[in-house]
């Protein structure tokens, strides 16, 4: 394998840009060849969520038409990686060409970090990052995907990191996509207890695999004041 | 306990739920404690993860041949001189009940722990028929005197303190104030006694059903169940028709699984095997026994091929221990019998569209299908559930604010199919906010983000504006977030 | 109203001509009952002993047949039990240990069969008001500290479900390894045919903050003796 594809995500793009960045330098440094997915902006969660199937069929349609079936697919996401790589097997394409089309596309997916440590089979990048880091494992990555070593593997890998542990990190940040802002209250009530507990643990940032924690931590923390930063992991791992 | 919500209820209860700390507190401190338990049985025990999957297989099997099975159990049921009777709805299940504890001159209804009762409001239609119905599983005797439903389904009282409880004795019974539960217990347990020996009307759910054998199984560890089913002259019990199981060698799979992830026992007190009512010259059980088997949304749950795996639970409630939602707003906020994460999937079903937003009031994170003992795929479900109810003929109202939001993320999928577009008009966000915000964080955001910034600030866009390459490590204290 | 062809009709109907046949057919059976050495025994005695005091249990031990009376009517007057309710036993002749508590003093309440209605309740009262229920347990399994009684006109469950202390015997030879056992040692038949309790501890509830209390409904404590019949 010497080519890969890279789809930064929405989120990314418009809120973490320097996501894509990073992931694709990782990549390169490997010595693969990196293909940009521009051609598709929304992987279709969001509609999928929501219960939208044909607007999330429609962009369905739209990122496998950007794509190749033949090389791997990077998301530097765990949740839009589920998407594409579960959930696209539960919507209903109508003709058999797209569905066979997914079903090739699906395992040709992978998360970053999954990507690094099961395909490529490395866990240290020559990375370098001084601080305090707490790691969120978020919920698709370790739930939908099974990916709870991957991460903390590449982390320990970084030289000059110092890890350390957040209480109950296992606990979802309360983001959930709409979810945050359909039910604010809820969504604020497990957010608070989650950013407690990051306050109690002394990091100076927090890493994460998805963008949607990030947004949701990092507003969090930002709203309380608290001098603790956020960032995706392939910033961490791109960073020397 | 009637349940009989207005539509958005779940929005206001949920707000009161997620606002009150020390709720939040009492979830916390009683499901650690259970997932402590949980932990240590289920790590002793090593074929834990066979057991699951065997018991999985099990239900798969059952759910796929229910039609013959629901024949098998009713027939030797009817051996046992059981009166099996069927009901569609709650309606019917519930009537049938009324009528039967009237016509038997009942005075005296003791229950042993029932969600089934609670699905179908037994309760106030016996008390509207002048009958005394005693709730007798400890945790439901202390809701029912409060004039509260149950907010957990295996640990009723969850949400309540010891000194609450202290307190509601304190007021009810003229006793003296203790917060001390074996106190509580023991006055509980006096007076309970008393209407044990004076009831003349059983009513317990049921756990497994087994056809082949006619029995019914109810566990539980306080004796109530076997009190509720052994003393009273008449007894019912209610179960749904998904609790049918094909073999009595199957239930030991279950029993193996049940307790450990319901309470972290490795078996429950009492296993009690119910077949019929009581033979010539036998001192325990009923004169009479009726079996009332409900479908009431059972069918069409089964007819669904993504639904019907939620007829495969056990009813464990290990699912709501785990849930962050649900450990944040509490069992009452989800106005049904059925809350947490099961209850989002089985309770639009089973109680009806007043729950239809339950399958939207959730993260997604999955922390219940890793806990659950049949592997219950409840995410993927609750996604099933939210695409029926969007695209049913009469979707949920929503509040004004979540509506919005809705209509704000369908139309940003639509305009997302142009990538072109969407990165345009991201663009002109970015521009539009940047004055707004202070160390690339904003404030506050008109809507459709209002919602967002009522809890959390919001990320200032800035596509195609990354930060350096390589200033992650250097600039945690001087870069933006 | 519903009836058996209506439910049976809707759930047709919902299966739809989902193909059976694809139904794997789950072999659930229990472990094959092998035959016990007394090593075996004394190994699934021990195991039930720990776990029954894990789950609160007063595990008394074991004892021949012949002391079996004694060491009851010891624990009952060492309690200041004054009545205790007894039933018929399995394998053992419960005959002497009714006499050996009337020896202590203790009046005895014997569960006759053929209790008639009009005398159920009285009785019943009776059962409630002993301070100790005597039973002989059907089997007993190892793995989980957990006592199977069958309810027959002789041997009422409520004896182990009334009073406030029971008191379980049982015979060495009906010791199971695990719950699979215990089941496919009773048997459909018998199952089929009685009220079986699996008990496992003193009732008890966790309703209060999950904080464990025992004696909720049932007895308050559970005493068990093993009962080994032969010179082995």
């Amino acid at each position: 394998m010497n080519e890969v594809q890279l789809f930064s995500t929405c989120l990314a793009e418009e809120f973490f840009p320097e996501v894509e960045r990073a992931s694709a330098t990782i990549l390169q440094r490997l010595g693969l060849k990196v293909r940009l997915l521009k051609s598709a902006f929304c992987c279709g969660q969001v509609a999928f969520n929501e219960g939208f199937r044909s607007e999330a069929l429609d962009l369905a349609r739209r990122f496998m038409a950007a794509c190749d079936p033949a090389m791997p697919i990077i998301v530097p996401s765990g949740s839009c990686t589920s998407m594409i790589r579960i959930f696209y097997a539960d919507l209903p394409f109508e003709d058999a060409e797209l569905t066979a089309k997914a079903a090739a596309i699906r395992p040709q997916v992978y998360e970053l970090s999954q990507f690094l440590v099961r395909v490529m089979k490395v866990k240290r990048l020559g990375a370098r990052f001084e601080g305090a880091v707490a790691y969120h494992p978020s919920c698709h990555l370790m739930r939908e995907l099974n990916a709870r070593e991957e991460p903390m593997a590449l982390l320990s890998g970084v030289e000059g990191i110092r890890l350390v542990e957040v209480r109950d990190r296992e606990e979802c940040c309360g983001f959930g996509g709409l979810f945050s802002v359909k039910f604010p209250h809820i969504s604020g009530a497990m957010l608070s207890d989650k950013i407690d507990r990051i306050r109690q643990s002394g990091a100076q940032v927090v890493v994460s695999n998805d963008c949607g924690c990030l947004m949701q931590i990092g507003g969090g923390l930002s709203r309380a004041g608290a001098d603790i930063k956020v960032r995706h992991l392939a910033e961490i791992l791109a960073a020397r | 306990m009637a349940v009989s919500p207005k539509a958005t209820d779940f929005f206001a209860a949920s707000e009161a739920g997620a606002a009150d700390h020390e709720l939040q507190r009492k979830l916390e401190s009683a499901s650690a404690r259970h997932l402590e338990h949980f932990a240590e049985v289920r790590d002793e025990f090593t074929p834990y993860e066979n057991e699951r999957a065997t018991a999985r297989a099990i239900k798969e099997n059952a759910l796929g041949r229910l039609d013959e099975l629901i024949v098998e159990l009713t027939e030797k049921l009817t051996d046992h001189d059981c009166k099996v009777f069927f009901a569609a709805s709650a309606d019917e299940a519930r009537e049938y009940i009324v009528k039967l504890a009237t016509q038997c001159g009942a005075r005296h209804v003791v229950k042993g722990k029932s969600m089934t009762t609670e699905e179908i409001a037994l309760n106030p239609a016996l008390e509207r028929a002048g009958i005394e119905v005693l709730e007798t599983d400890l945790g439901e005797y202390i809701v029912q005197l409060r004039g509260e439903p149950p907010s957990h389904i295996i640990t009723p009282a969850i949400h309540l303190s010891k000194e609450d409880i202290g307190e509601l004795f304190h007021e009810k019974f003229r006793v003296s104030y203790t917060p001390e539960p074996e106190k509580l217990t023991a006055e509980a347990r006096t007076r309970l006694r008393e209407s044990f020996l004076r009831a003349d009307f059983g009513i317990t759910g049921v756990n497994f059903a087994i056809a082949e054998t006619g029995t019914l199984v109810v566990v539980e560890n306080e004796g109530n169940g076997r009190m509720s089913s052994t003393i009273p002259e008449v007894f019912v019990a209610l179960m749904g028709i998904e609790k049918v199981i094909p073999k009595l060698s199957d239930l030991p799979h279950f029993l193996e699984i049940l307790a450990r992830t319901a309470t972290g026992q490795k078996l429950t007190t009492y296993t009690n095997f119910l077949r019929g009512p009581r033979a010539d010259g036998d001192l325990d059980g009923p004169r009479e026994m009726h079996v009332v088997i409900i479908d009431n949304g059972r069918s069409a749950m089964l007819s669904d091929p993504v639904l019907r795996e939620s007829l495969m639970c056990i009813r464990c409630g290990a699912c709501l221990n785990v849930c962050p939602v649900y450990r944040h707003i509490g069992g009452h906020a989800y106005r049904s019998p059925y809350p947490g994460p099961i209850g989002s999937i089985v309770s639009p079903s089973l109680i009806g569209s007043s729950t239809a937003y339950l399958p939207f009031a959730s993260t997604l994170c999955g922390a219940c299908k890793d806990v659950c003992p049949v592997h219950i795929d409840i995410p993927r479900i609750l996604l099933h559930l939210r695409w029926k109810e969007t695209s049913s003929p009469a979707p949920p109202p929503w509040p004004h604010d979540a509506h919005r939001a809705r209509a704000g993320a369908r139309m940003f999928a639509r305009l997302a199919r142009y990538p072109r577009i969407i990165r345009f008009l991201g663009h002109i966000a970015a521009v539009l906010v940047k004055p707004f915000a202070e160390n690339g964080w904003i404030g506050s955001m008109p809507p459709p983000f209002a919602n967002w910034t009522k809890v959390r600030d919001f990320p200032a866009p800035r596509p195609g504006h990354p930060r350096p390459a390589n200033s992650a490590g250097k600039s945690i204290r001087n870069g933006r977030s | 109203m519903a009836d058996l062809s209506d439910i049976v009709a809707r759930v047709k109907d919902a299966l739809g001509s989902s193909a059976r046949g694809d139904l794997a057919e789950i072999d659930a059976n229990g472990a094959p009952l092998h035959a016990l050495s007394a090593n075996d025994r004394a190994e699934l005695a021990t195991q039930f002993g720990h776990e029954l005091k894990s789950v609160a249990g007063d595990y008394l031990g074991i004892c021949r047949a012949d002391e079996a009376a004694a060491r009851i009517a010891a624990l009952a007057a060492e309690t200041g039990v004054r009545t205790a309710a007894i039933g018929e036993g399995v394998a053992i002749d419960t005959g002497a240990i009714a006499t050996a508590l009337e020896t202590e003093g203790i009046s005895v309440l014997r569960t006759a069969p053929g209790v008639d209605a009009d005398n159920r309740t009285q009785t019943l009262r009776r059962v409630a008001d002993a301070d100790m229920g005597i039973a002989e347990a059907d089997c007993a399994i190892a793995s989980t500290g957990t006592l199977a009684v069958v309810s027959t006109v002789s041997r009422p469950s409520s004896l182990t479900l009334l009073p406030p202390s029971s008191v379980i015997l049982v015979n060495v030879d009906r010791l199971v390894r695990d719950i699979a056992a215990a089941v496919a040692t009773l048997g459909a038949n018998e199952i089929a045919n009685h009220r079986v309790t699996l008990i496992t501890g003193p009732s008890r509830t966790a309703d209060i903050e999950k904080r464990i209390v025992l004696g909720v409904h049932g007895p308050k404590s559970l005493h068990v003796l093993i009962v080994w019949p032969r010179d082995e």
